[in-house]
């Protein structure tokens, strides 16, 4: 009978390892998780919690950081134990799909209609279902950006001031670029990436995504998008794009440690480049991708970026949709100093806070934000707001063609895909 | 022995054991069968839809594609790993014994490195300009450098190896036990019959080992079977779903679905592949099992 | 003689990951992805291992894990070695079921039960505790599966006679099979420590109190999608391993003992 005290004493001990939570007393607790981002935004987070909780005494905010690559598997697990977060960090591309499965709660009645306004009339259409805002937008950053070597260029014997301005030009500019040491242009080469970062071009080729707007009917055999996977399939047949990705698209340190020419990245790009390589940021431009057509009014870019929300089963919904309020519809400073932190690589949808962040006098240290603004950010549509699964079957038909499949094959199974994806989820009619 | 039932004390003895795998393993199994027959969002009251979950996931080509593409993995993997293994306890018995402890020693460490790590560094040998594995190749004489991540008939294999280097140290170690097991009698006599090497190995070592070997496929399929991080790090999954090994194909499911059901079904269905293979290896270790069970 | 070069190719060959991230450790932030491939920083700082020595949250993670990892590889050890002498020496009524049952748990994918079993250590109130991440995988199909097999190759002369003294089984295995099994429970039980080390998804979802925070949680606060504190993780990582390197050179000899008597034949 000697081993029951042991397991007795272990489970004893073990049981002894949690902290009592600190909960003083009358006071609701309220809970934030937060995607984990880069240091200096945690830190903001961080800062502004603390700011939030010394600034009233109704109700104390918890603050979780959740790294990027469990988000999903800790999020769906808290949700299945009715543990979710009151308050979360989300893409502006799954506010619909969780507003339509009641994973979370409209907010217009929990933030009064004053504090909406000044916010852009696209980006607060992408937080809309049936006619509810189920998000406050919080930044907006384009997918797709062209950064170049201007250095390079000119050894190349090109304009460093002319960056490519349609695809023929991309793909030579790509050829006479590339070396033996550096890729001509460095971009998404996998289906994951390519399903969203291409969002834009999509767009751009064919003037619609290959889902029809209300989702009943795939349109990915449109003949117009056979010019995008050919152009995907000309960058890697000719070696212009690296036969295997240098890292995921959202990394910008290709560039910064000089393995690229031409690289496609976000606007956040900028933040790592002027953080992480500060050396070569004279020697770096930043261009729109050229439109297929040659016409540079339209998109090439998708914007992406976060939003907060609040859980369907928040117990505290009105201080949990205060405090988002507080944070992002309120007093400008402290998104103000959250835009400057983050090198001014994003952009604030509301525009007295886009504006307070332009007239900032530290602003010109990013030398790229006009160009992005006034080139991309311009004419960008928002995300998508289907299933990632129709977005993930376009980005396996430009995989394809990068392998060297028939574009018009690869088209026409993406097509059939989507079709059966609509047909699963019954996606028929839910889009707008 | 007189064999006796001793149903009460067996039972108590048995109870911490059974009471944690029920309490934590086979209640959520259960619990989880219960899912897989629904739609769920968690917010949304679940909706009761029978098989449907089950018929999606097997009419989806790309899930048995994802299994039967598990299956070469593993017959990559495990094979593999159990030469290795046999290799390597090979070794350890014929060197010194200061070789020998070094050798049982770093065979351990690869154990101690977390996948996420492994994968990182193995993607920087893979990596297409610059990376190790195409200079040294190019110092051999190759002339154009490969992209082996990036390729559809190279990227598998080279997820595999990662996989193999990761599996190896307890394999091995548990190999060698097996072998240095084996009284020295045997070889002696052989020896003495004027075995060679090669009769040795066939006729004594090999026979012997032959449970050790199955018990070593058998953990080591399940282990294949399952592989997530690695592929995950190094290539996604791609190019066109080259290493889209099945816990991956279910991962991928588990995060970019709105409801849970389908990939709970295709893990269970992943269950019971792994169930059925795993049973046929267990009937060939009980019928070769020297000691009666 | 081919042997000493395949031994040192062995050695090379399971080193390198390892001896990698440690030299990497001492390179700059974006040295350590830089291509072409080079083993040796350019210049070796220091900053990257003082940084993660002088951060009181990354040695409380260390703490915090191998005081974890050594109550879930002496609970699991209890459990599972209980379980694996009754399966090889008592009779009892649904041996052979029970026996399937525990097998094959060993088979049942983690990520068809993650939710499951996350609702059922919420409903029991063990969140944010050592607790939820000792106990839940303790019991281990595997490890009964192979303590079974070393016990089943144990010869059976001693306990007879303790039999005919009136010994009973919780006797005969206290006293006779635990210290017998000194070798195959270090076998065991490194692997438990391992596991419980290396493990990470369980604590991101069960923990969420810092002072609580594993090790490998800790580290992946240096990861993110977009850009990754490459060489504080590569030195986090070296340090990370170093505690369980260290533990393998003392139980050395008895993890070789262990796995020989392992019995498997």
């Amino acid at each position: 009978m000697k081993t029951w005290p042991i397991v007795l004493t272990l489970v004893l001990v073990a049981g002894c390892g949690g902290t009592p939570t600190q909960k003083p007393a009358g006071k609701a607790e309220i809970q934030l998780w937060q995607q984990k981002f880069t240091d200096q935004e945690d830190a903001w987070y961080k800062k502004a919690v603390s700011a939030f909780n010394a600034s009233q005494d109704k109700v104390v905010l918890k603050h979780t950081i959740v790294p990027a690559d469990a988000w999903e598997q800790k999020m769906k697990a808290a949700q299945a134990a009715g543990k979710a977060p009151d308050i979360y960090t989300l893409n502006y591309n799954k506010v619909p799909g969780f507003a339509r499965t009641g994973q979370i709660q409209p907010l217009d009645k929990l933030i009064a209609a004053d504090r909406w306004a000044g916010l852009q009339k696209e980006v607060l259409g992408s937080v809309e279902y049936k006619g509810a805002k189920y998000a406050y937008p919080m930044l907006v950053e384009p997918s797709a950006v062209l950064f170049y070597r201007k250095d390079l260029f000119a050894k190349a014997g090109l304009d460093p001031n002319r960056p490519p301005a349609t695809w023929d030009e991309l793909v030579q500019y790509g050829k006479r670029l590339t070396t033996k040491d550096v890729s001509g242009l460095v971009t998404a080469g996998v289906a994951v990436d390519m399903a969203w970062s291409t969002w834009g071009l999509q767009w751009n080729a064919a003037g619609h995504l290959p889902i029809s707007d209300d989702w009943s009917a795939p349109q990915a055999a449109d003949p117009q998008y056979k010019q995008l996977l050919q152009a995907y399939q000309t960058l890697y047949k000719e070696g212009i794009m690296p036969k295997q990705p240098l890292a995921p698209y959202a990394d910008a340190n290709p560039m910064g440690q000089g393995k690229a020419a031409m690289m496609v990245c976000g606007s956040w790009a900028a933040g790592v480049l002027l953080s992480d390589y500060p050396k070569m940021v004279a020697d770096i431009a930043a261009a729109p991708l050229p439109s297929f057509d040659g016409d540079a009014t339209k998109p090439t870019a998708t914007l992406g970026g976060w939003t907060l929300v609040v859980d369907a089963k928040s117990k505290s919904p009105q201080p949990a949709a205060d405090f988002v309020s507080w944070l992002l519809a309120g007093d400008t400073t402290l998104l103000v100093d959250f835009f400057k932190t983050t090198r001014f690589s994003k952009y604030s949808p509301r525009d007295v806070v886009a504006q307070a962040v332009k007239n900032d006098p530290a602003a010109a240290e990013n030398v790229w934000a006009k160009t992005i603004e006034d080139k991309i950010v311009a004419y960008a549509k928002p995300e998508p707001t289907y299933d990632f699964a129709i977005s993930l079957a376009f980005g396996k038909a430009i995989e394809k063609a990068l392998q060297g499949k028939d574009i018009d094959t690869a088209l026409s199974e993406a097509d059939a895909e989507i079709k059966s994806v609509i047909a699963k989820n019954n996606l028929a009619g839910q889009g707008s | 022995m007189r064999r006796r039932r001793d149903t009460g004390v067996a039972l108590l003895m048995l109870g911490p054991l059974l009471v944690l795998l029920g309490i934590f393993v086979l209640w959520p199994l259960l619990h989880a069968v219960w899912i897989s027959f629904s739609t769920w969002s968690f917010y949304e009251a679940p909706v009761f839809v029978g098989l449907e979950n089950y018929v999606n996931v097997l009419t989806d080509e790309e899930f048995s594609a994802s299994v039967m593409r598990g299956l070469a993995f593993s017959a990559m993997v495990v094979p593999t790993q159990v030469v290795i293994a046999f290799v390597f306890a090979n070794l350890v018995k014929s060197v010194s014994g200061r070789v020998a402890t070094v050798l049982k020693v770093t065979i351990y460490i690869p154990v101690v490195v977390s996948e996420v790590i492994a994968a990182i560094v193995f993607s920087l040998i893979y990596a297409y300009k610059g990376g190790l594995l195409n200079w040294f190749l190019g110092l051999l004489g190759a002339g154009e450098d490969t992209a082996w991540l990036g390729e559809t008939a190279t990227a598998l294999p080279a997820v595999a190896v990662p996989a193999i280097w990761i599996g190896t140290g307890l394999a091995s170690l548990i190999m060698l036990a097996g072998l240095l097991d084996i009284p020295e009698v045997y070889y002696e006599c052989a020896s003495l019959d004027g075995a060679g090497a090669w009769t040795k190995m066939t006729r004594i070592t090999l026979p012997l080992m032959k449970n050790i070997i199955l018990f070593l496929l058998v953990t080591g399929f399940a282990a294949s079977l399952q592989f997530l991080v690695v592929p995950l790090v190094m290539t996604q999954g791609g190019p066109l779903d080259s290493t889209m090994l099945p816990n991956l194909f279910i991962f991928r499911h588990f995060t970019n679905d709105l409801y849970v059901g389908y990939s709970i079904a295709a893990a269970l269905l992943l269950f019971v592949v792994l169930g059925a293979i795993s049973a046929i290896i267990f009937r060939l270790v009980r019928s070769e099992k020297a000691v009666d069970g | 003689m081919l042997r000493y070069p395949l031994a040192a190719l062995f050695v090379v060959a399971t080193l390198f990951p390892l001896a990698w991230t440690a030299v990497a450790g001492f390179k700059s932030k974006t040295e350590v992805v830089a291509t072409p491939f080079q083993f040796f920083p350019e210049v070796w700082q220091w900053d990257n291992y003082s940084r993660m020595l002088a951060d009181e949250a990354f040695l409380r993670s260390l703490g915090v894990t191998f005081a974890g990892a050594v109550l879930f590889a002496a609970l699991s050890l209890v459990v599972n070695s209980l379980g694996a002498y009754v399966f090889a020496r008592l009779e009892f009524a649904f041996k052979r079921t029970l026996w399937v049952i525990v097998l094959t748990t060993m088979f049942v994918p983690a990520i068809a039960i993650m939710l499951t079993s996350f609702i059922v250590v919420t409903q029991l109130g063990m969140l944010d505790s050592l607790t939820v991440l000792v106990i839940p995988g303790a019991a281990s199909g595997a490890q009964v599966f192979f303590l079974r097999q070393y016990y089943l190759g144990l010869p059976t002369a001693l306990e007879e006679a303790a039999q005919l003294d009136g010994a009973g089984p919780w006797k005969i295995f206290t006293r006779i099979f635990v210290p017998l099994s000194k070798g195959a429970f270090v076998v065991v039980g490194a692997t438990s420590f391992l596991a419980f080390w290396n493990s990470y998804i369980w604590p991101v979802l069960t923990i969420t109190d810092p002072s609580l925070f594993q090790v490998q949680q800790y580290l992946a606060t240096f990861r993110s999608d977009r850009t990754s504190e490459m060489a504080l993780l590569m030195a986090g990582s070296t340090l990370a391993a170093l505690p369980v390197i260290v533990l393998f050179l003392i139980f050395q000899r008895q993890i070789i003992a262990g796995v020989r008597l392992s019995g498997l034949k």
